[in-house]
């Protein structure tokens, strides 16, 4: 049934277009489609869309090898609360976990501040008289009586599905699981064992996994079936993964069972695209920066690897599972632009958003957006925008500023384009202090990284953004806008698997720590082994969190595979602390925090496509006039697509391409490579 | 203003994140538990009058936004490149450090050659010696019981730490290394600031920089004055209590007249009890300070959130804070505890603007943070000390809001901790960790619920330490009719034929076996209970933070099988008794008003204040003796008869007229 040679399809669902990539290994070329999104019922839009796809591609549905898909429907449900009705059953005495959460507030300052909306109602939440002690044993058994008691409960709370969570239930995870299949089987409900999806130690957050999992699977499993059924229908029997927040994929009974693992899938591919795409052009160290619509992200992405976090927020709660690291840094193109009561310009943080949007969209936008500036100041053409399916209306953004540039103190000819400058200044100074903020909690510096922008804007503000921060280096792919959708189709399986061991380090708790990676390696294999055959590669990824005894917090230490024994291991981690914090505490105890693993199975590697050697000194198809610090300057404009490898133009220049338009300051040039990126450099001075 | 609309906007936004940058250096390079879980710290950057034009919004301590350096900085004279002064003596760095854990430095950034800005930041640290471990304990009585006392010096003299510094340093402290790790990441976040700063300044020049400083100043300030325009003008008086002093048994008074005028406020705590012989004193020195301005701030926040977080904020603050008195002692006062009457300033704050702006302020929050402490022996002889829960109540309820359920930043923000972590860590079974129902104050809009935490001690002659308990005695009032919060308690062996109901602990010993049940205060009401939306109530029932007794006696709102019975709740709701001012904040402290009436408290303490230090506790003491001695050991928490009441008025009368 494999068809390990066929054609990879990666697609990613985003608010507007649904993005589509097709990987042909036979001539190794790419294709990318897009189809506006169909919001109300998102499998609408990627079944249409492929058919189109195979269509452009003159493949047959038999062809198609491997499906990559990547969907925020997970997300959103969790964000606007419209998941499915959930029970949670907990140790007695918690039935508040919920409630009282990590017991902080959003601000320590603004005293009408709410706290979040809990995700299951108290009414749902029933207690159960079983627990563990922290070191395994089972403390409190749930008999018979108790056990039809709390299934009674829930059948009479006509509920979808049931999280359970015991406390300590980490420590033996097969326990609550065994209680999981025995309420499952007397309710007829599908119930999540917290300890069983992520046995790791803290049980608020550890709660929180298991009722994501359940608050969105009747809904993942419902458009799953509904996405296989409508792809066979159309004779596309191909494997589907689905795309994890890890950066990794996971196959479609895997997500259904596990699909708090992929909420966060869509920006995740989109850095994982920026990390292979760059370490291929030669640049290991790369800040990614994603600006679309409504605001922009960015990821560190160093030595190659991207970096993951192991506390996010989706919407208000805290996630504790692996995920690319992905910040916002502010604005995006339909952030508006006003000025307060005191006179001072602001940018954001409201959005025009697609409707209204920006002003010269002409859809009833009154109020200047980003992307007006960038039209006022000549950045991009109001008839090359969508490829020229949209015209803009360039008139109607000046007349906007020129209200804004007059609220300010700014008159005469060039009120317009001044107040536009400011206004991307100030956009720009706001995204530069988060991004400082961002790599300072790393202990980064922006310098020594270049900078990889995708989205509709990001090439178009990405030099402003180098030139602030101070980075001489931007890497721009070929296809900027569709490049979550690309990410999607050179995905790895992975999945990550954890075990909380809270232990002195000695030879007999090293042992231990040996064991349990043993199992959680022979997990993964399992798991790799039901996924199917995409994996060429097994991979495994080992770290442990470790801290000196009575310390407040824990580092994570990767461990090669020959480190095992307790002197290797706590030098292991002497090294790391040593590295973060400049000393070691060699006479002071190690502990052992929580054991982690991940399993990758590596899928084929997808071809470059090259283009052909530069003819020469690349020809301008005309020029634009670009305002830059107060003056007009005459900047040549390009075609991308006619552009050969190893072009170079010097800034002032703009490039233009079908998704997106890209600008070279002056001071700064840009080169092709044979792989299609712009690289852009700033001049030796 | 001096700089146009664009450029303010890019430096009020750079600056503001210098002083986080160095945060986020400080906590991801600081060692102890201060700095990484509960963020005690701070850093910011000072122009050159000492007072911080950029502060961190996003982390760390806000409320040390108003903190002055000046006086630090001229304590210590001329400064060059490199220098970097630290302190932690309140009265000699004049409230810039408010207890001596706090390590606050300020290193002088100069461009060239000259002092353009200053950066400054402050950790809690573990330990800085003293009469117990981590410095502060509520019984201490003067600042030399504290720890060493450190007056601004140069610990760095151009970039080299002073040596003799450094000795006086880790020979008094019980965890020497912990502290030199703490202070390496304030060093750090110094040097972040720098670079960043110099970075600043080149890209827009020192003039511009040193220019903003002063407008981001004026604009926070212009912002202050527009929201406290929006309050009414007037005086408006409030007073609260702290139940006792944490050494004798006497309610410690905080009174506080707000006068607001033409976007102004004047904040007199003339009224207010004598500094107390104990570590609650708040060292103000008379000045603005953070400790007592703290909901002003946040109200100018709350109404307009986008106001920049500099010194600014507190530019139309005026203060009265009587030397002598608990919010503004007098040297050697012990102040390591400020934070406990910190939280009772707060709430006068609140309630006084609540009088201005009743649909606006909420009603008073549980007021009280204790942090539950195990030591339990550790098999060698010595003890394992750990803290097994912060315990918080909840926040008042506001017009159109109830108050929110187990969760209260109103003084600090702090994260509790994992149930697992501390068994794991610990001899304890932690058996609830959980809202207690009905506490919260019923009202129109019902007030946040306490909390309840029950441990089984696991191992025999444990200690429990619940310092920080309060209102156990004087309720979390309610506002506009609205009823107060419960009482905390404290029970051991709950529901069991041992069990006993304790008042205040400073430390208590237990035994394998027993279970120790702390209950934290409900915050106060707002507005009428009899007009509380039935189904509100029914909701309220329905998801257990009220009970269907409770329902029926404060609410009036009776619910049969899951439905309201709406003819016997008509009926019930006549027969509610009226709210009113008097019973928003309970029987106890109406009938403490009904003997210490407030004029009569507020004409005593303005004499005793006037008093020397030594003569002040003696007459205190006795007028209170003379005065309760009339009434019965318990009360307030029992009433007495009309004659004695009238005894202990008149003894009071007559202890005033003496003075």
């Amino acid at each position: 049934m494999m068809q390990k040679h066929g054609s990879r399809i990666g697609i990613d669902v985003g608010g507007t277009f649904t993005d589509f990539v097709l990987a042909d290994p036979r001539n190794d070329s790419l294709i990318y489609y897009k189809e506006p999104s169909t919001p109300d019922e998102p499998s609408r839009a990627l079944i249409d869309g492929l058919k189109s796809l195979l269509e452009k591609a003159g493949i047959s549905a038999g062809e198609v090898a491997t499906i990559m898909h990547g969907t925020t429907i997970g997300l959103n449900a969790i964000i606007q609360r419209r998941g499915a009705s959930i029970g949670l059953v907990v140790t007695k005495g918690y039935r508040d976990i919920l409630e009282i959460a990590r017991s902080r507030m959003p601000s320590s300052f603004d005293f009408h501040a709410s706290k979040e909306q809990p995700l299951v109602a108290r009414y749902r939440i029933v207690e159960i008289d079983a627990r563990l002690s922290a070191s395994g044993s089972v403390t409190r058994t749930a008999d018979g009586a108790e056990l039809d008691r709390v299934a009674d409960e829930l059948k009479a709370l006509n509920v979808d599905a049931v999280a359970l969570m015991l406390i300590n239930g980490y420590t033996k995870p097969s326990v609550e699981l065994d209680l999981a299949e025995r309420l499952a089987r007397k309710t007829g409900l599908a119930v999540t064992s917290a300890a069983a999806i992520w046995p790791e130690i803290r049980e608020y957050e550890r709660t929180l996994v298991a009722c994501l999992n359940a608050y969105i699977q009747p809904l993942m499993h419902g458009y799953f079936a509904g996405l296989k059924k409508g792809l066979e229908r159309d004779g596309v029997h191909a494997p589907i993964l689905i795309t994890a927040s890890n950066g990794g994929s996971l196959s479609l009974a895997s997500a259904a069972d596990r699909p708090v693992e992929t909420i966060l899938s869509g920006p995740a591919s989109g850095v994982m695209a920026a990390a292979r795409l760059a370490s291929a052009a030669g640049v290991t160290s790369i800040i990614t920066f994603d600006m679309g619509g409504t605001s922009s992200d960015i990821a560190v992405v160093n030595d190659g690897a991207a970096a993951l976090a192991t506390r996010t927020d989706i919407g208000g709660l805290p996630l504790v599972l692996p995920v690319i690291d992905v910040s916002a840094i502010g604005a995006g193109g339909g952030s508006i632009i006003w000025v307060d009561d005191h006179g001072v310009m602001k940018v954001g943080p409201r959005s025009a958003g697609a409707v209204p949007g920006p002003v010269s969209y002409g859809r009833g936008g009154t109020e200047p957006a980003v992307t007006d500036c960038y039209l006022a100041l000549g950045y991009i053409d109001p008839n090359g925008f969508l490829g020229g399916r949209m015209p803009l209306d360039k008139d109607a953004a000046e007349a906007a500023l020129a209200e804004i540039g007059a609220r300010i103190g700014l008159d005469g000819q060039e009120a317009a384009a001044r107040a536009a400058e400011g206004a991307l200044a100030v956009t720009t100074a706001g995204m530069a202090t988060e991004l400082y903020k961002t790599l300072a909690a790393r202990g980064l510096d922006p310098a020594t990284f270049a900078l990889l922008p995708f989205g509709g804007a990001g090439p178009t503000h990405a030099n402003l953004l180098a030139e602030e921060v101070g980075i001489g280096r931007i890497v721009i792919p070929p296809a900027a806008g569709t490049f979550c959708a690309l990410g999607a189709a050179a995905a790895d399986l992975r999945r990550d698997f954890v075990r909380s061991l809270r232990r002195p380090l000695t030879a007999e708790s090293a042992q231990v720590l040996q064991e349990v990676f043993a199992e959680l390696a022979a997990e993964g294999n399992a798991w790799l082994d039901r996924e199917g055959e995409q994996a060429e590669r097994r991979r495994i990824e080992r770290a442990v969190d470790m801290r000196y005894a009575g310390q407040a917090y824990e580092l994570r230490v990767a461990l090669s595979q020959g480190c095992k024994a307790a002197a290797a291991v706590a030098e292991a981690f002497h090294v790391e602390h040593e590295r973060i914090y400049g000393f070691r505490d060699a006479g002071t105890e190690i502990e052992l925090g929580t054991a982690r693993l991940a399993m990758v199975g590596e899928t084929a590697k997808l071809s470059q496509q090259t283009i052909a050697a530069s003819s020469g000194k690349p020809t301008p198809k005309g020029e634009r006039r670009l305002f830059r610090k107060g003056v007009w300057l005459t900047a040549a404009v390009y075609e991308r697509a006619r552009l050969g490898a190893g072009d170079t133009i010097k800034g002032p220049a703009i490039i233009e391409q079908d998704d997106t338009t890209t600008i070279v300051l002056p001071g700064w040039s840009a080169r092709t490579d044979a792989a299609n990126n712009l690289h852009l450099e700033r001049h030796q001075s | 203003m001096k700089l146009d609309s664009v450029t303010l906007a890019i430096l009020g936004n750079k600056l503001a994140a210098v002083s986080e940058e160095m945060c986020l250096t400080l906590q991801r390079t600081g060692r102890t538990l201060y700095v990484k879980e509960t963020a005690d710290f701070a850093c910011a950057l000072a122009g050159l009058d000492g007072r911080f034009f950029a502060y961190p919004r996003s982390i760390g301590v806000s409320g040390f936004v108003g903190l002055e350096c000046l006086p630090t900085i001229e304590a210590v004279g001329s400064l060059e490149p490199g220098d970097v002064i630290l302190t932690n003596d309140p009265y000699r760095s004049v409230g810039l450090s408010t207890h001596l854990p706090d390590l606050h430095m300020i290193e002088p950034y100069f461009h060239e050659g000259r002092i353009i800005a200053y950066g400054w930041c402050f950790v809690h640290c573990s330990d800085v010696g003293g009469r117990v471990p981590s410095s502060i304990s509520p019984v201490n009585t003067e600042i030399f019981q504290e720890g060493l006392r450190i007056p601004p010096v140069k610990l760095m003299k151009r970039g080299e730490m002073t040596p003799e510094v450094r000795l006086f340093l880790d020979a008094n402290s019980r965890t020497p290394d912990a502290n030199m790790g703490d202070i390496r990441a304030m060093l750090a976040a110094l040097t972040a600031g720098r670079r960043r700063l110099e970075q600043t300044i080149s890209q827009h020049g020192a003039e511009a920089v040193a220019a903003s400083a002063k407008d981001l100043i004026a604009y926070a300030a212009q912002k202050a004055h527009a929201v406290l325009k929006r309050v009414p003008e007037g005086t408006y008086s409030f007073s609260d209590y702290l139940d006792d002093d944490a050494a004798t048994r006497l309610p410690v008074r905080v009174a506080l007249a707000a006068t607001f005028k033409d976007g102004t406020v004047h904040l007199d705590f003339t009224g207010t009890d004598p500094q107390v012989a104990t570590a609650m004193n708040i060292p103000s020195l008379g000045r603005p300070h953070a400790w007592l301005t703290l909901r002003i701030l946040a109200l100018v926040n709350t109404l307009d959130p986008t106001t920049p977080l500099n010194a600014g904020l507190l530019d139309p603050v005026r203060i009265t804070a009587p030397e002598g008195s608990l919010v503004n002692p007098q040297e050697p006062a012990a102040t390591g505890v400020r934070h406990a009457a910190a939280i009772r300033v707060n709430d006068v704050l609140n309630g006084a603007l609540g009088k201005a702006l009743p649909d606006v302020m909420p009603a008073a929050s549980s007021g009280t943070v204790i942090p539950v402490v195990m030591a339990e022996p550790n098999g060698h002889g010595g003890r394992r000390v750990q803290v097994v829960e912060p315990m918080i109540g909840g926040t008042g309820a506001r017009f159109g809001r109830d108050g929110v359920d187990g969760r209260d930043s109103g003084i600090s923000n702090l994260a509790n901790n994992p149930v697992e972590t501390v068994e794991a860590e610990m001899g304890v079974e932690i058996t609830t960790y959980a809202l207690r129902p009905d506490s919260g104050g019923a009202g129109q809009w019902r007030g946040g619920c306490g909390m309840e935490l029950t441990f089984r001690i696991l191992t025999d002659d444990t200690n429990v330490l619940g310092r920080g308990m309060e209102r156990l005695l004087f309720r979390p009032w309610g506002a506009n009719g609205g009823k107060p919060g419960a009482l905390a308690e404290l029970i051991i062996n709950r529901g069991q034929p041992t069990e006993r109901r304790l008042g205040k602990i400073d430390v208590l010993t237990v035994n394998a076996g027993d279970t120790v049940t702390f209950l934290t205060p409900g915050a106060g009401g707002w507005g009428d209970p009899a007009r509380r939306d039935v189904e509100a109530v029914l909701r309220d029932v329905t998801n257990g933070f009220v009970t269907m007794a409770g329902a029926a006696a404060n609410y009036g709102v009776v619910i049969k099988d899951g439905a309201i019975d709406a003819k016997a709740t008509e009926q019930r709701r006549t027969g509610l008794a009226p709210s009113n001012e008097a019973n928003s904040q309970g029987p106890e402290r109406e009938r403490w008003d009904a003997v210490f009436g407030a004029s009569t408290m507020d004409r005593i303490n303005r004499s005793l204040v006037a008093l020397p230090g030594a003569v002040r506790q003696r007459r205190r003491t006795e007028m209170f003796q003379s005065v309760l001695s009339c009434l019965p050991d318990d009360f307030p928490r029992s009433g007495a008869g009309d004659a004695a009441m009238q005894m202990a008025r008149d003894r009071l009368a007559a202890a005033a007229d003496s003075f």
